[in-house]
């Protein structure tokens, strides 16, 4: 599927994973944001624990935000490749920004020792 | 399809599909019920094979684990309240495995209890550390093979074979008080939670893209699901019927995990004892490692981490940081000094309670021809999964009555 | 609903009914030691696992004896007869221990 084609917003994009350039998961479509007033277009996918505000009850969004935080990052519609499965994205996760915990967790892993 | 990788998968899925619930219940169902529940671990058996083969072929054709397109499917509530379930039901069966590793080795060498708990998490999670993937499957697998024990002893103690088949057909033994009834019920429901655990189908979905399986390895999907779990479950009727044989007339209902390898010891003696020590070792070991690895798959496909024990530990930290971490809650739990039993009895609940939540997304996804092409459910895969999840939907609905009113299959 | 509105109006307090499950569990625990002790005795079994088998067991019956509702019974001093045994007792001294403690069992399940 293209990304300027039409979709089923629910159905075809949400929650779907994101696949970077580099073949690496870098999240999920957490949310959308449009762009127009009178005609709305897709403007950006959001990815990141804040993205949820509007998709669960407020309890629930607190307890999470709590424990994952609240970041939300936002991917252009103009980075992405192709919609399937999956989201493939035209760069590597980190440019946009994506993948932060991932290197903020790597500090506590020891590089040796596996096969 | 080369001959070798597929025996080895063969050999590692039998050796890995007993673990401490399936031991446990399988030596009481044979010293409560005699032969008369034989049909009902074959009869999951097959429905073990159905999801597994579904779960497979998903991971082959869309290319992605069950975790992440299930959430696509379900949304992120009832995505949530899933990976919820599951972390919960995953952490106290793992919690179990570890208590029934520890055990063994006590019945081993002696050492102490919760000693051996701490070292024997250490060393589960230094071999993950260290082998790819691919080693950490066959190792486990390989060497639970030590299991066949448990049939060689079968076919030691000269059983009435005549009964045994008798017991593959679907039946509930004349006589029977209403307790014994109710009883009989409750074993029903737990070796169907036993042999439909949840972790086994993450475990091979996410195994699968680890091995980046294809199209091409459809058929060796089909036939290591077929001929490795078929197999593997002869190998826990083995130890039913040995139960039946040798507990049941005793009037013993096995209370320990170690009372299992008495089955082998009988005919064989002391290298009987210690081959089956081993097997239940290496199994019960196996099963640890499925069940964290399933709930780090789970949770970091669930958010979209990078994952995989393809990569190095330090590739996928957050899912290297999980697993690592959920090994560790487990072995806390085990600290506590909860009987072991309790914890196989709590597994079996929970998992009965999140199999209708596991399956019905994997079902959903395996008949989706928008992921699985011309690859989708045929009649019969279709037809059987349905049948299946109905079958666990009213296990699940009737796993707490049934448990409280046998006081957990005790009478 | 109404399965744990019975269960709860079901027998309270102390009852031998309420025991039947305890004396089940030591009758099975006591029928294991026993052979266990016969398998040792031929030779069948090593030494370390006799050791560890009858330390659990043990702790099993213990916790049977200490769940009783009614301990100072004709079956709770059969439980309590059994524990005083040591490790290494006869197969035979454990099963009439064991054959009492099924009498009372199936006394109790036919009333």
């Amino acid at each position: 599927m293209k990304p300027d084609g039409p979709m089923k917003l629910v159905a075809d994009l949400l929650d779907l994973p994101l696949i970077d350039s580099e073949g690496c998961y870098c999240g999920i479509v957490d949310d959308v944001e449009f762009s127009g007033s009178k005609e709305l277009k897709l403007k950006a996918l959001l990815v990141g624990a804040g993205a949820y505000s509007g998709r669960m009850p407020r309890w629930l969004y607190r307890i999470l935000t709590k424990v994952a935080g609240d970041r939300v990052t936002r991917v252009p519609m103009n980075r992405i490749r192709s919609i399937a499965s999956a989201v493939t994205l035209d760069c590597p996760g980190s440019e946009l920004g994506l993948q932060r915990s991932e290197k903020t967790a790597a500090k506590w892993i020891p590089k040796w020792g596996a096969m | 399809m080369n001959p070798l990788e597929l025996t080895l998968g063969i050999m590692t899925a039998v050796g890995g599909f007993v673990d401490i619930s399936e031991l446990v219940f399988a030596a009481k169902a044979g010293s409560t019920f005699g032969y008369a529940l034989i049909w009902v671990f074959a009869f999951s058996t097959v429905g073990i094979i159905v999801f597994s083969e579904m779960s497979g072929r998903v991971a082959a054709i869309a290319k992605q684990p069950v975790f992440n397109l299930m959430r696509h499917r379900l949304g992120l509530k009832l995505g949530l309240v899933t990976l919820l379930a599951s972390i919960i039901s995953n952490l106290v069966t793992c919690a179990a495995e570890i208590g029934g590793v520890s055990l063994i080795m006590n019945y081993l060498t002696g050492a102490p209890y919760l000693v051996m708990a701490v070292v024997l998490t250490l060393l589960i999670i230094l071999s993950i550390w260290v082998l790819p993937f691919k080693w950490i499957e066959r190792i486990y697998g390989l060497l639970g093979l030590f299991m066949i024990v448990f049939a060689a002893a079968l076919v030691g103690i000269h059983p009435p074979w005549a009964k045994i088949a008798a017991g593959f057909v679907p039946q509930v033994p004349h006589g029977l008080s209403t307790k014994e009834l109710m009883t009989f019920g409750y074993f029903c429901v737990a070796i169907v939670s036993a042999v439909l655990f949840p972790y086994e189908v993450y475990f091979y979905s996410s195994g699968g893209i680890e091995e980046e399986w294809g199209p091409k390895d459809l058929l060796t999907n089909r036939i290591t699901s077929i001929l490795g779990m078929g197999l593997g479950s002869l190998l826990a009727i083995s130890i039913l019927a040995n139960s039946a044989q040798l507990f049941g007339p005793a009037n013993i209902s096995p209370e320990i995990p170690g009372s299992a390898a008495l089955e082998a010891a009988i005919p064989f003696g002391k290298w009987g004892l210690i081959l089956a020590l081993l097997g239940m070792l290496f199994a019960v070991a196996g099963a640890a490692v499925e069940t964290c690895m399933a709930n780090a798959y789970s949770i970091a496909q669930f958010f979209g981490w990078k994952w995989g024990r393809h990569k190095k530990p330090w590739d996928a930290p957050r899912f290297t940081v999980t697993w690592i971490a959920l090994f560790v809650a487990a072995l806390l739990v085990v600290l506590t000094g909860i009987n072991v039993m309790t914890l196989v009895e709590l597994a079996i609940l929970f998992s009965i309670l999140v199999l209708p939540l596991t399956y019905l997304p994997l079902l959903l996804l395996a008949g989706d021809r928008q992921y699985m092409r011309e690859h989708v459910n045929g009649r019969l895969a279709k037809g059987l999964g349905w049948v299946y999840f109905a079958v666990i939907t009213v296990a699940a609905l009737s796993a707490i009555p049934l448990y409280l009113l046998t006081s957990g299959g005790n009478g | 609903m109404l399965i744990l509105a019975a269960l709860l109006a079901g027998c309270s307090g102390s009852c031998p009914e309420a025991d039947l499950q305890y004396i089940k569990q030591a009758r099975s625990i006591g029928a294991e030691w026993a052979l266990i002790n016969e398998q040792a005795n031929a030779n069948n079994l090593t030494p370390t696992y006799v050791t560890s088998m009858h330390v659990w067991l043990r702790q099993q019956l213990q916790t049977s004896s200490t769940s009783l509702t009614k301990p100072d019974s004709r079956y709770g001093k059969e439980i309590q007869a059994l524990l005083q045994q040591p490790d290494d007792v006869a197969p035979d001294e454990i099963r009439a221990h064991v054959a009492r403690l099924k009498q009372i069992e199936d006394q109790l399940e036919s009333a």
